[in-house]
């Protein structure tokens, strides 16, 4: 769909939960969803990949497989369901409660025991709608590279398509989002930024001193 | 607009490697903002009629949602199940969840309640980053003028300069929450200068900063003891005390079955972003689906005072094409790192790095003026010229710029190949409910912060500043609510409401129309929330 060719209005006939809907080809399923009048639709957020929120199953033919719904146009005889949201996250963690990172491998295998029980299904890489080599960042999580993970799951936008395909219940995009956040919270440490805090520390402190010498 | 040059004609004549004659000087640029900033347009202003606004301008679309009927009548209160809760937080994005966890790190019980899904924000949707002065060259003092400066002299300086001293600590809560940063390769933050800066401040996480930023707050407002999370449950109503002069709680609806919920609390922290999908003046938008200005039509009903109602952002890079994407942005942060934009003669016409609302009024210009792209017969645009940047730096825009890449490659547009098409498009609300340094706002109980409050941004934002003002007046307004030792309300009225149907017919108003508007018209088709 180059700038150069041109779209056809040719209309294509899909299902979207159920129901027969025509939408000229070039429309994407959210907004097939909103033409043909189909009930119901409310997983929808930022209409351009980002939010993860549009989480669709969609079935041609035979073979089923999972999306984003403002991420794919439509097709013909393609049959929709929006799915429902994601249920609460089964483990619990709060970064504070982290002081040393010493033990962190120890309380990542606590936190996400199924972790290191991956199967190599390949569920999750195939449940991905931005392509993310999610088996690949678990296994990197489990051997505690999380540095590499994170890396790994840097475009994941949270969609959790690839917590619902796994058998193991691993919560592969939580895992690569802890291994993102331990990083940053246990190993950036920018010179430029730290130099400024104690600047404006001292300044304060400056501050302090002169106002407690007024009084 | 049948003016311009034809598309077939503009691509023929394209190349990335001709060489660019010099930019026209820069001249009256005032003049510039009169003749073609959509703010300026002629019929697009009324004065507000009732209210705390009353005899101010504000922009007509607006107007008519700020002077509109309730959906909630006493009624329906009757019989609606009540929870009580320390702080209630409205909206689920950035600033959102920056005040729901400042709030429950202060011993708050917190609720947040969001139309979409937790995180389903415009802060989801910031690619180009967040400014804090931080670098050696730099101050506090230069984030303040630059953002005075920027905002054209209107914003309120106690706040400016609130917002600028706070970004230094502000990227290490951030961090200290695990969000990561571009970094150079002696492990400073990597810094950006973007349009209105007078040096680098642009801390960024390549072009997905708002998405690694929220992510991350959203996990932890998720794993937070003291929250709970309420999801597509939006407010279509505050409740205030008898007096009508405290807020004291909200009425939230559910999207799923339309059932009506009251939430009593000691002080609301409105967080619910923008307007993009009102489509003021016919323009497109970049902003998420949600964004409808709820926050502002509660906040004034109540009594909140706002500000410049008259001023919104159009960011100059808005997609044109592919269709799905039409009014979604290219970050500046393409033209921070040396994209041109060309009109349909392929010559330059505006300093890319001016402030936002110059250079679309100059993108404008060049459409009215025949000079656009024109791809039909209402839509036209100008280059933004991508494969000239990718051949001055070979592999930049698949390294710093992700995001664009995986969105255009959906729809088999390569930026690095052809030019995009770009047009102005709808993305900021300058202004909003007055606040101070806490984000109070003029009604006691009721805080905003974020995209909902203004004064920060005076008439136009420089890039980079709305994420650094949801996470600093974000936590401001969560400790400050805490704070707030009153025991709470004894009885919660919807007085306010009787009090605005009372001015609306003294003046005269028609009270067809109910706000606030939850979903665009073209998104409630067949849904639970159908108005």
């Amino acid at each position: 769909m180059s700038l150069t060719t041109h779209e056809k209005d040719q209309p294509v006939a899909l299902t979207i939960n159920g129901l027969a809907v025509n939408a000229p080809a070039g429309m994407t399923l959210v907004e097939a969803a909103w033409h043909g009048g189909v009930p119901r639709v409310t997983g929808v957020g930022c209409l351009e990949g980002v939010c993860g929120s549009c989480r669709v199953m969609l079935r041609r033919g035979k073979e089923v497989a999972v999306g984003l719904a403002c991420q794919t146009f439509v097709e013909d005889g393609i049959e929709v369901i929006f799915l429902p949201p994601a249920s609460a996250p089964q483990h619990h963690y709060e970064i504070s409660d982290f002081k040393d990172s010493w033990d962190i491998h120890a309380r990542f295998h606590k936190i996400f025991p199924e972790a290191s029980r991956c199967r190599h299904c390949h569920g999750c890489d195939k449940a991905c709608p931005k392509g993310i080599a999610v088996e690949d960042g678990v296994a990197q999580a489990a051997a505690g590279r999380y540095r590499e993970a994170g890396e790994t799951f840097f475009e994941c936008i949270m969609c959790e398509l690839c917590d619902a395909a796994c058998p193991e219940l691993i919560a592969p995009a939580h895992v690569g989002l802890f291994s993102r956040r331990i990083t940053a919270h246990f190993h950036l440490r920018p010179p430029n930024l730290i130099n400024r805090l104690e600047e404006l520390r001292q300044e304060r402190t400056e501050t302090c001193r002169n106002g407690d010498s007024e009084e | 607009m049948s003016k311009g040059i034809p598309l077939a004609e503009a691509l023929a004549r394209y190349r990335p490697d001709t060489e660019i004659g010099p930019l026209p000087e820069l001249t009256g640029i005032d003049a510039l903002l009169n003749a073609h900033h959509p703010d300026h347009l002629r019929g697009s202003l009324v004065k507000l009629a009732v209210g705390a606004n009353a005899g101010d301008s504000c922009q007509r679309e607006l107007a008519g949602l700020l002077q509109a009927e309730a959906f909630i009548d006493e009624a329906d209160l009757a019989g609606t199940p009540v929870t009580d809760v320390d702080v209630l937080v409205i909206g689920g994005g950035g600033a959102g969840c920056a005040a729901a966890l400042a709030a429950a790190e202060n011993g708050a019980r917190v609720l947040l309640a969001t139309k979409l899904r937790l995180g389903d924000s415009n802060t989801v949707m910031a690619e180009g980053g967040i400014q804090a002065a931080i670098e050696p060259d730099d101050s506090i003092q230069r984030h303040i003028q630059d953002t005075l400066r920027g905002g054209h002299h209107a914003g309120d300086p106690a706040l400016v300069a609130t917002l600028a001293g706070d970004g230094p600590e502000v990227l290490r809560w951030l961090i200290s929450q695990g969000m990561q940063f571009e970094q150079t390769s002696s492990g400073d933050l990597h810094t950006r200068r973007a349009g209105g800066m007078s040096t680098a401040r642009l801390v960024h996480c390549r072009d997905y900063t708002g998405l690694e930023m929220m992510r991350v707050l959203r996990e932890a407002v998720i794993q937070h003891r003291s929250i709970e999370v309420l999801e597509q449950s939006p407010a279509v109503e505050l409740l205030s005390n008898e007096l009508g002069q405290k807020c004291v709680g909200a009425v939230l609806t559910s999207m799923l079955d339309g059932r009506l919920r009251i939430v009593r609390t000691r002080s609301v922290i409105m967080a619910t972003g923008g307007l993009g999908r009102l489509h003021l003046n016919g323009f497109p938008t970049s902003n998420h689906l949600g964004a409808t200005g709820d926050g502002l039509v509660l906040a004034y009903r109540i009594g909140a005072r706002l500000c410049e109602l008259d001023s919104f952002q159009y960011h100059p890079t808005g997609l044109l094409h592919p269709s799905h994407l039409a009014g979604k942005l290219v970050t500046e942060g393409v033209r921070a790192a040396g994209a041109l934009l060309l009109n349909g003669l392929g010559q330059r016409f505006i300093d890319e790095l001016q402030p936002r609302d110059v250079v679309s009024s100059a993108i404008l210009r060049e459409c009215k003026e025949g000079r656009g792209i024109r791809i039909d017969d209402q839509h036209a645009g100008v280059w933004l010229d991508t494969p000239r940047l990718e051949r001055a730096q070979p592999g930049l825009l698949e390294r710093q710029f992700p995001n664009l890449m995986s969105r255009t490659r959906v729809a088999g547009v390569d930026p690095r190949l052809e030019p995009l098409l770009v047009h102005p498009t709808l993305h900021y609300q300058n202004g909003g409910a007055v606040i101070d340094v806490n984000g109070a706002t003029t009604v006691p109980g009721l805080y905003a912060v974020g995209e909902v409050a203004g004064g920060i941004h005076g008439r136009n934002r420089i890039m980079g500043n709305a994420l650094l003002e949801i996470i600093s007046f974000g936590r401001r307004a969560g400790a400050t609510a805490t704070a707030d030792r009153d025991r709470g309300p004894k009885k919660v009225t919807l007085e306010h409401v009787n009090r605005l149907r009372r001015a609306l017919t003294l003046a005269g108003l028609p009270m067809t129309q109910r706000a606030p508007q939850v979903l665009p018209d073209y998104a409630t088709t067949g849904g639970a929330w159908n108005r």
